[in-house]
């Protein structure tokens, strides 16, 4: 089967970009730029506000000052349904409609490329076939979502996300509820879109996950960037000490050369 | 529309298309390109079976009554070549009964479905969060002459905008969503209904006679022009609800959802809102309060309908039947007593309300 055609590379980047809840401001001044054709993760303590950044960047909250930059432009300068050709977003803990299934919700994806007088072309037929391929569904393709295990709803919902097309995907804590079996299926899935062209923003709570399955790093801590880079130069003994007040060594893993935690504790207690 | 190289490398493939399972699709080429609609089979069904049922309910609804007509008699009167006695019986006192009954069951459906929707609880309807009650008492402060002389409707939708307001600006924050929106607009519906009372109390016994079948909700005094207002607003306000059609889908998704497919989820939100609310005003205005059709209408629809999609057609067939069949009961039951279309629907919707409440979930989100 063919892959599907992935357009030309956009970039994504914030400028000094400032966002806040009510009357707290959760980031400020933020200037991130995101490597195209790269997996990256954004992780940090609870509260740090990466899934404030991840609203920003899939422009769900408006920003106080600064911008999110899609090759460029303005986000909020562009219409609702062209944004979502180009930057394809899974929330934390979507839910379905009740009886819908895994094709049915898949077909979703095409909703930014379909209008009234074009319902249903050749290539909507063909880019949800290969989606269901893509998430190794097709066994599943007329299962109700809400019959499905955790891990193959969650990739239901990613190639719902493969059917949009879109050169960037976004996805809010994508493994939270999810076994380690589950959770590997997804990431597995994440690492095979990246490497056919797309750029995929996760935010993770799980720093071991983010060192061994994204390709770069953003480790935020109250509203700051406090160190972006590839797993294995920017994690540190003292930066994982900053980001959780815990003690760790570090290893390296022998397979993949990616950073590998281990004797994690609870840091003395500051004097 | 955008076009990848490829599509038109198939785009003469255009008519071989498989349709999704459950789908007809009927594809032609224009000067744009390959287009192409889909039909869901069922839906399709449930529409015409609603329709086919709508059209024999009214058959038996312009028979049936102190003087019978016979369901020929009935057809021939209304293609202009009966006798006088029946043409005027079908024609000039029953069909514009008619019209109010089925319009009104309409809008009331529709506004019930939109609002749900909005709200993703299929408790939301206009009836239960106030709005009724505000178009209700507008529309009956202007008919005890409150020192306003405006016509019903224009108050009706002012009452109905103005519950809206109040019911929102109270569960301010936290949107249309949870308990708070509901218990808000039970709440102002409840004082819009105290506020109704004190006014009919207040006035002379005649005029609070002439006002009161507009408290339970009836069709036997409408007020002139108002039907004619409702008939063009539904057909506005449901030819654009089935363009919405698509997006409504949307928004039983999470906002976050919906809004990464592409739907610009706060105007849509805002239109399908405006939609409902005037709806219900134009609706009350001819009939009153029968908020329970906006809570059965949908129901039936979604008991039938699959749940791909938001059933809003069906939906708004539904409620006319109902409707029509209700008021044919308060007209025929008790003869010659009517009972008011309002009571029927209290009297049916209440034990069925409670069946949705006590049977086993199928949730509506």
């Amino acid at each position: 089967m063919s892959q599907s055609p992935t357009p030309s590379m956009p970039s994504l980047a914030t400028q000094s970009l400032g966002m806040s809840y009510g009357t707290r401001q959760v980031i400020d001044g933020l200037d991130i730029t995101l490597p195209s054709g790269q997996v990256t993760a954004i992780v940090g303590p609870n509260g740090c506000g990466k899934s404030t950044l991840l609203a920003g960047l899939a422009r769900l909250h408006k920003p106080d000052s600064g911008a999110v930059l899609l090759d460029g432009a303005d986000i909020q300068r562009l219409p609702t349904r062209q944004l979502a050709t180009q930057l394809a977003l899974l929330p934390q803990e979507a839910v379905a409609p009740e009886g819908l299934t895994v094709t049915e919700l898949i077909r979703f994806g095409r909703q930014p490329h379909q209008g009234w007088l074009r319902q249903w072309s050749a290539e909507d037929q063909r880019v949800v076939q290969h989606a269901l391929a893509a998430a190794g569904l097709e066994q599943l393709a007329d299962r109700p979502i809400d019959a499905l295990s955790g891990g193959q709803r969650q990739r239901a919902w990613i190639a719902m996300t493969i059917a949009q097309q879109t050169p960037l995907l976004l996805l809010d804590e994508p493994t939270s509820a999810l076994d380690l079996g589950h959770q590997i299926e997804v990431f597995e899935l994440v690492k095979h879109l990246a490497h056919h062209g797309r750029t995929v923003v996760m935010v993770l709570h799980d720093l071991a996950s983010a060192c061994r399955y994204a390709d770069h790093l953003i480790a935020m801590r109250e509203g700051q960037i406090i160190a972006a880079g590839a797993p294995a130069t920017v994690v540190t003994p003292d930066l994982v000490r900053t980001l959780y007040q815990v003690e760790c060594t570090l290893l390296t893993d022998p397979d993949t050369g990616s950073p590998l935690l281990a004797n994690v504790r609870r840091s003395p207690a500051p004097a | 529309m955008p076009f990848s190289p490829e599509d038109q490398f198939r785009a003469d493939g255009n008519n071989n298309v498989p349709p999704p399972q459950g789908y007809w699709r009927f594809a032609w080429r224009s000067g744009n390109g390959a287009n192409s609609l889909l039909f869901e089979q069922r839906a399709v069904v449930v529409n015409l079976g609603l329709f086919g049922a709508l059209l024999l309910a009214s058959v038996i609804y312009l028979s049936l009554g102190s003087v019978k007509v016979a369901p020929t008699a009935v057809l021939q009167a209304l293609f202009g070549n009966a006798d006088i006695m029946a043409s005027f019986v079908v024609q000039e006192l029953r069909l514009p009964r008619l019209a109010a009954a089925a319009s009104t069951g309409a809008a009331f459906a529709l506004a019930g479905i939109l609002m749900q929707t909005l709200a993703r609880n299929r408790l939301a309807t206009p009836g239960i969060i106030g709005i009724d009650n505000g178009a209700t008492a507008f529309a009956v402060a202007s008919i005890v002459g409150l020192g306003v002389s405006i016509a019903p409707p224009a108050m009706a939708l002012a009452g109905a905008t103005t519950a809206a307001v109040l019911t929102f600006g109270l569960a301010a924050g936290n949107g249309t969503q949870g308990y708070r929106f509901i218990v808000a607009g039970i709440g102002v519906g409840a004082v819009f209904g105290a506020i109704t009372q004190l006014m009919l109390a207040r006035v002379a016994i005649d005029t609070a006679n002439a006002a009161y079948p507009w408290t339970v909700g009836s069709l036997s005094a409408r007020p002139s022009g108002a039907l004619q207002l409702l008939m063009l607003g539904l057909v506005l306000g449901l030819a654009t609800a089935m363009a919405l059609a698509r997006s409504l889908t949307l928004l039983r998704f999470k906002d976050a959802t919906a809004s990464g497919l592409g739907v610009n989820v706060k105007r849509r939100r805002l239109e399908v809102l405006l939609l409902s609310v005037a709806l219900t005003g134009l609706a009350v205005a001819v009939a009153g309060p029968v908020g329970m059709v906006g809570l059965i209408g949908p129901e039936i629809a979604r008991s039938l309908a699959s749940s791909r999609s938001v059933p809003v057609l069906a939906a708004t067939l539904a409620g006319a039947l109902v409707m029509v069949l209700a008021d044919l009961a308060g007209r025929t039951l008790l003869a010659p007593i009517e009972i008011p279309v309002g009571i029927v629907t209290a009297v049916v919707g209440g034990p069925w309300l409670l069946w949705i409440l006590m049977r086993p979930q199928r949730s509506f989100t």
